[in-house]
C-alpha cells in the first residue's frame, strides 16, 4: 500500500461526511460522529498494513520512519477520542450557534477534527520545510474555526481571536526563519540540513542562527514552552472542551515531532549543538517552574489543566534536551501516549461535570463521588497519573524521562524536575480532595452516563493502569 | 545595481514594520493587516534568495514554490480570520484588542 493512502483515506472520509451532512440535513448528527469514528478506526487498522516504498517525487518531502508511523497512530487515536467525547457535547453546540433549525451546524463540528487529523498525519511525516509549513497551516486554519465554533459565546470568540492573531504571528516567524535557513544553506530539506550546514563557511553561522532562532520560537509557541505560553490559558478556557483536548494533545505532540526532527539535525553539528542544548535546557527549566507554580493558584478546572499542560511540556522538553541518549525518543513517545490517555480522561470528566453543574470551577467537582462514582474514580486515576504517582502510566512516563536526563548527567535539570513533581502532587491531589471530602452543593443531581461514554472512560482508565504496570509495548514500537 | 542585501534590507524593514504594527496597534483589523505584511516581507526575501542563490548556473526554485504556498495559506487565513473578526464584532460591537478581557486569572 502506498503510505500516502492513509492521509488520502482520512481526507476522503472528511469529504464524504461533509457531503452526507449537506445532502441529508435531517440525519441525526450523532450518526455523522459515529461514522467518523468508524472510518478512523478503519484507517488506524490500515496503518499496520505493509507499506510500499515511496514514489520518487514524494520521497524528498515525506517519510515513513517509525517516528512518523507512531505519531500517525497517535493522531488518529486522539481524533477518535475527540469525536467520541464530542457526542456528549451536542447540546452545548446546539446552544452555542445561531441556527434556524435544530441541529444546523452541528455536523461540521465532528468533521473539522478529521481534516485536522489528516494534516497532522502529513505533518509528522514532513521532512521538508515546504511540507512542514503547508501541513502545519492546514491544521492551524482548521483549529481557528474549531476554537471559535460556539459563536454565541463571547468567551469562545475571544479565545478564537487570540489564537488567530498569535498563531498567525508565529507563522510569520516560522516562514521568516525558514527563509533565512534556505538563504544560507540553499536547501528546504530538514532531512539533509546537517549535511548542508557542515559545508558552510564559519562566518555564515550567525545569519543561520538567526533563522534557527525564529523557527525555534515558532515551535515553542506550538508546544507552549515558556515564555511563549501566554496565549494558552485563555485559549484553553474559551475553546469548546473537546477542541481544547485536541489542541492540548494532538497539536502539542505534533509540535514535539517537528522540534525533534529539527533539533536532531542541529545536534549533529558540534558548534550549534552546544548552543541549542543550552537553549532547550533553559526552556525546559523555565517551563517546568512556570507551569507548576502557576497551576497551584488556579481555581478553574480548565485553567488548571491548561497550566498542567504547560508543566508537561516542560517534562518532555527535559527529554528533548537529552536527545543524545538512546532511550530519549522512546521516553518522549511513551510520555506523550501517557499524556494522551490521562489528559483526555480528565477533559471528558470535566466536560460532563461542566454540563451537569453549569460551570467548570473546581468547586463544581464537590462530592462528585456521590453524584457519579465512575466519574470520580476516572478523575482520580487521571489526577494520580498526571501527578506521576506509581501504578499509573504517568509514573513510568516521568520515570523514563528522569532516567534519560540522569544518564546524560544533566543534574540541574533533574533538580528542577523533582521540585516540579512535588508541586504537581499538591495541585492534582487538591482536586481529589474536593471530590471525596466535600459535600455536593445544594440541588446537584446524580449524573447518569450514556453507554458509549462509560465505555470510553473505562477504556482510558484501563490504558492508564495497564501502561502503569506494563509499559514495554509502547517503548518497543519506537526503538 | 541592486544586490541581494538591498532586497534583504527592504524585506527586513517590511517585516519589522509589520511586527511593530502587531505589537503597538490596538485595532484587530490593523493587526491582521500587519500580519499579512509580515508574510509579504517573507515572500520578498524568499524570491530574492532564490534569484541570487545560483548553483551551477541554475536558480534554486524551491523557495519560489514556497512563495506560492505562502500566498495560498495567507489567503485561507484571511478568509477564516476575517470571518472570526466579523463574528466577534457582531457579538461585542468592538474590534479593539483591549476589550478582549472576559477571561482573566
Amino acid at each position: 500500500m502506498n503510505p500516502l493512502f492513509l492521509e488520502y483515506t482520512v481526507v476522503l472520509l472528511g469529504i464524504i461526511l461533509l457531503m452526507v451532512e449537506a445532502f441529508l440535513p435531517d440525519l441525526d448528527k450523532k450518526k455523522i460522529a459515529l461514522a467518523g469514528i468508524a472510518g478512523l478506526f478503519f484507517v488506524l487498522f490500515l496503518t499496520w498494513m505493509p507499506l510500499h516504498s515511496l514514489s520518487i517525487e514524494s520521497a524528498p518531502f515525506y517519510t515513513t520512519d517509525p517516528l512518523a508511523l507512531f505519531f500517525k497512530r497517535f493522531m488518529i487515536v486522539m481524533t477518535i477520542i475527540t469525536l467520541w467525547m464530542s457526542l456528549d457535547f451536542i447540546p452545548v453546540i446546539q446552544r452555542g450557534i445561531p441556527g434556524e433549525r435544530p441541529g444546523a451546524g452541528v455536523g461540521e463540528f465532528f468533521i473539522l477534527p478529521i481534516f485536522a487529523c489528516a494534516s497532522l498525519m502529513w505533518l509528522v511525516s514532513a521532512i521538508s520545510f515546504i511540507m512542514l509549513f503547508v501541513s502545519l497551516e492546514c491544521m492551524t486554519v482548521v483549529l481557528y474555526i474549531s476554537i471559535s465554533y460556539l459563536r454565541k459565546d463571547p468567551k469562545t470568540l475571544e479565545a478564537g481571536t487570540k489564537y488567530l492573531i498569535l498563531s498567525a504571528l508565529t507563522t510569520g516567524f516560522l516562514v521568516y526563519g525558514i527563509t533565512w535557513i534556505f538563504g544560507i544553506t540553499g536547501t528546504t530539506s530538514i532531512e539533509h540540513l546537517a549535511d548542508s550546514i557542515a559545508l558552510l563557511p564559519p562566518q555564515s553561522l550567525t545569519p543561520l542562527l538567526f533563522g534557527v532562532g525564529l523557527v525555534l520560537v515558532a515551535f515553542c509557541f506550538k508546544i507552549a514552552a515558556f515564555p511563549f505560553q501566554f496565549w494558552l490559558p485563555d485559549v484553553y478556557q474559551g475553546a469548546p472542551t473537546p477542541i481544547t483536548a485536541f489542541l492540548s494533545i494532538a497539536s502539542k505532540a505534533a509540535g514535539f515531532v517537528l522540534l525533534l526532527r529539527f533539533l536532531e539535525q542541529l545536534y549533529l553539528i558540534p558548534t550549534l549543538g552546544k548552543k541549542v542544548f543550552a537553549v532547550t535546557t533553559l526552556l525546559a527549566m523555565m517551563t517546568l517552574l512556570f507551569g507548576n507554580l502557576a497551576a497551584m493558584a488556579q481555581t478553574n478546572m480548565k485553567r488548571l489543566l491548561a497550566y498542567s499542560s504547560i508543566a508537561h511540556t516542560g517534562y518532555v522538553l527535559m527529554a528533548v534536551a537529552s536527545i543524545g541518549a538512546a532511550l530519549a525518543l522512546p521516553a518522549i513517545g511513551f510520555y506523550l501516549v501517557a499524556y494522551l490517555a490521562m489528559t483526555s480522561l480528565a477533559f471528558i470528566v470535566l466536560l460532563i461535570v461542566t454540563e451537569t453543574s453549569g460551570g467548570n470551577e473546581i468547586y463544581c467537582f464537590q462530592g462528585l463521588h456521590e453524584r457519579s462514582p465512575l466519574l470520580a474514580a476516572a478523575m482520580t486515576v487521571a489526577m494520580i497519573s498526571l501527578a506521576g504517582l506509581p501504578l499509573s502510566a504517568g509514573f513510568f512516563g516521568k520515570f523514563f524521562i528522569f532516567q534519560v536526563t540522569f544518564q546524560q548527567g544533566h543534574y540541574g535539570l533533574l533538580g528542577v524536575g523533582t521540585i516540579s513533581v512535588v508541586a504537581g502532587i499538591y495541585y492534582y491531589l487538591k482536586v481529589i480532595k474536593v471530590m471525596y471530602w466535600k459535600q455536593p452543593s445544594q440541588g446537584s443531581a446524580p449524573i447518569t452516563l450514556s453507554k458509549l461514554t462509560t465505555v470510553l472512560i473505562s477504556l482510558l482508565i484501563a490504558v492508564i493502569l495497564i501502561l502503569g504496570i506494563y509499559p514495554t509495548p509502547i517503548l518497543m514500537s519506537l526503538q | 545595481m541592486t544586490t541581494l542585501s538591498h532586497y534583504l534590507m527592504a524585506s527586513g524593514l517590511l517585516f519589522s514594520l509589520g511586527l511593530a504594527g502587531v505589537m503597538l496597534r490596538r485595532n484587530i483589523l490593523i493587526i491582521f493587516m500587519c500580519l499579512e505584511m509580515m508574510l509579504s516581507a517573507v515572500n520578498l526575501s524568499l524570491v530574492a534568495f532564490s534569484r541570487y542563490g545560483i548553483v551551477n548556473g541554475i536558480q534554486n526554485y524551491d523557495a519560489q514554490v514556497l512563495v506560492f504556498f505562502i500566498i495560498t495559506v495567507a489567503a485561507a487565513e484571511v478568509a477564516v480570520g476575517l470571518a472570526i473578526i466579523v463574528a466577534l464584532f457582531r457579538s461585542r460591537q468592538t474590534t479593539h484588542s483591549e476589550d478582549l478581557n472576559a477571561m482573566k486569572f
